[in-house]
């Protein structure tokens, strides 16, 4: 009778040990998996304008985490999210660079749009003023340019507001299409192309 | 307009698309703003942008090289 006592206390301690232990395993995920969302949430508005898909990727892994969590597999959880915080950084470093990169673009694409516009411009505005065309340009041609040019112009807003607004890649992208909308313009009034525009 | 009579490039500047005519032999600014314009009478604009290297609207040198606004 004594022993049985003895053997139900001690089973009921080590119930209450793995009890303890599952109950531990699962604040620490909990506790990691927090921490990992905190890392993501900090580092997405700017991240996700500029390296979405990296983005992507750890909210799946953060997501995957969850799910291992939610099915009581808190160790797999657990490292899962603890190894959340490395790849973040990682991405911060790849956004840097990125970042960098694209500013570098749009630095160029700022210092030579507004120039290549100007020059169209002037051109344009002379050539309305002109009773006849120049030789290798037709009245179609004419205003197929100033159509283009009207549309770089409106679009060429589009890009800096979304430079202003952090968007890099959008600018950039946006950017280039305008120069290249820009460089078809010249083309066709037959002015030279920048070096800098054939790039 | 003739690739042989006429010089024509982009400024010092990579993003530069000013058109930069060089004076040849018998060139006259009517005669360029023809070329470029289509028409003659727009001379002027041509003597307007080049005003830091010509004095008189008729009297262009050969060599020098005139910005087509």
């Amino acid at each position: 009778m004594r022993k049985l006592v003895l053997l139900s206390v001690l089973m009921m301690v080590v119930a209450g040990l793995i009890s303890m232990g599952c109950s531990k395993a699962k604040g620490q995920a909990e506790a990691a998996l927090k921490a990992a969302e905190k890392v993501i949430s900090e580092a997405k508005p700017e991240a996700e304008k500029i390296v979405p898909d990296q983005v992507k990727a750890l909210e799946d892994t953060l997501n995957g985490a969850k799910e291992k969590f939610n099915k009581g597999d808190y160790a797999a959880a657990l490292s899962d999210a603890q190894a959340i915080p490395g790849k973040v950084k990682e991405m911060l470093a790849s956004l840097k660079a990125k970042k960098d990169e694209l500013t570098k673009g749009w630095t160029n694409l700022e210092q030579g749009i507004p120039k290549m516009m100007e020059a169209i411009k002037s051109r344009i505005g002379i050539l309305s003023q002109s009773k006849k065309l120049p030789a290798n340009l037709t009245k179609e041609k004419f205003e197929e340019a100033k159509s283009g040019f009207d549309n770089a112009v409106k679009d060429w807003e589009t890009a800096k507001e979304s430079f202003k607004t952090g968007s890099l890649a959008e600018a950039v992208t946006k950017g280039t299409t305008i120069k290249e909308k820009i460089v078809q313009v010249l083309q066709i009034l037959g002015m030279p192309v920048p070096a800098a525009a054939k790039s | 307009m003739s690739a042989d009579d006429v010089k024509e490039k982009g400024g010092s500047d990579s993003w530069s698309a000013e058109q930069v005519h060089e004076v040849k032999k018998g060139d006259t600014l009517w005669k360029i703003a023809e070329r470029y314009y289509g028409d003659g009478s727009l001379y002027m604009k041509i003597f307007e942008a080049n005003r830091n290297i010509l004095k008189d609207p008729n009297l262009i040198k050969v060599g020098q090289k005139l910005r087509i606004p």
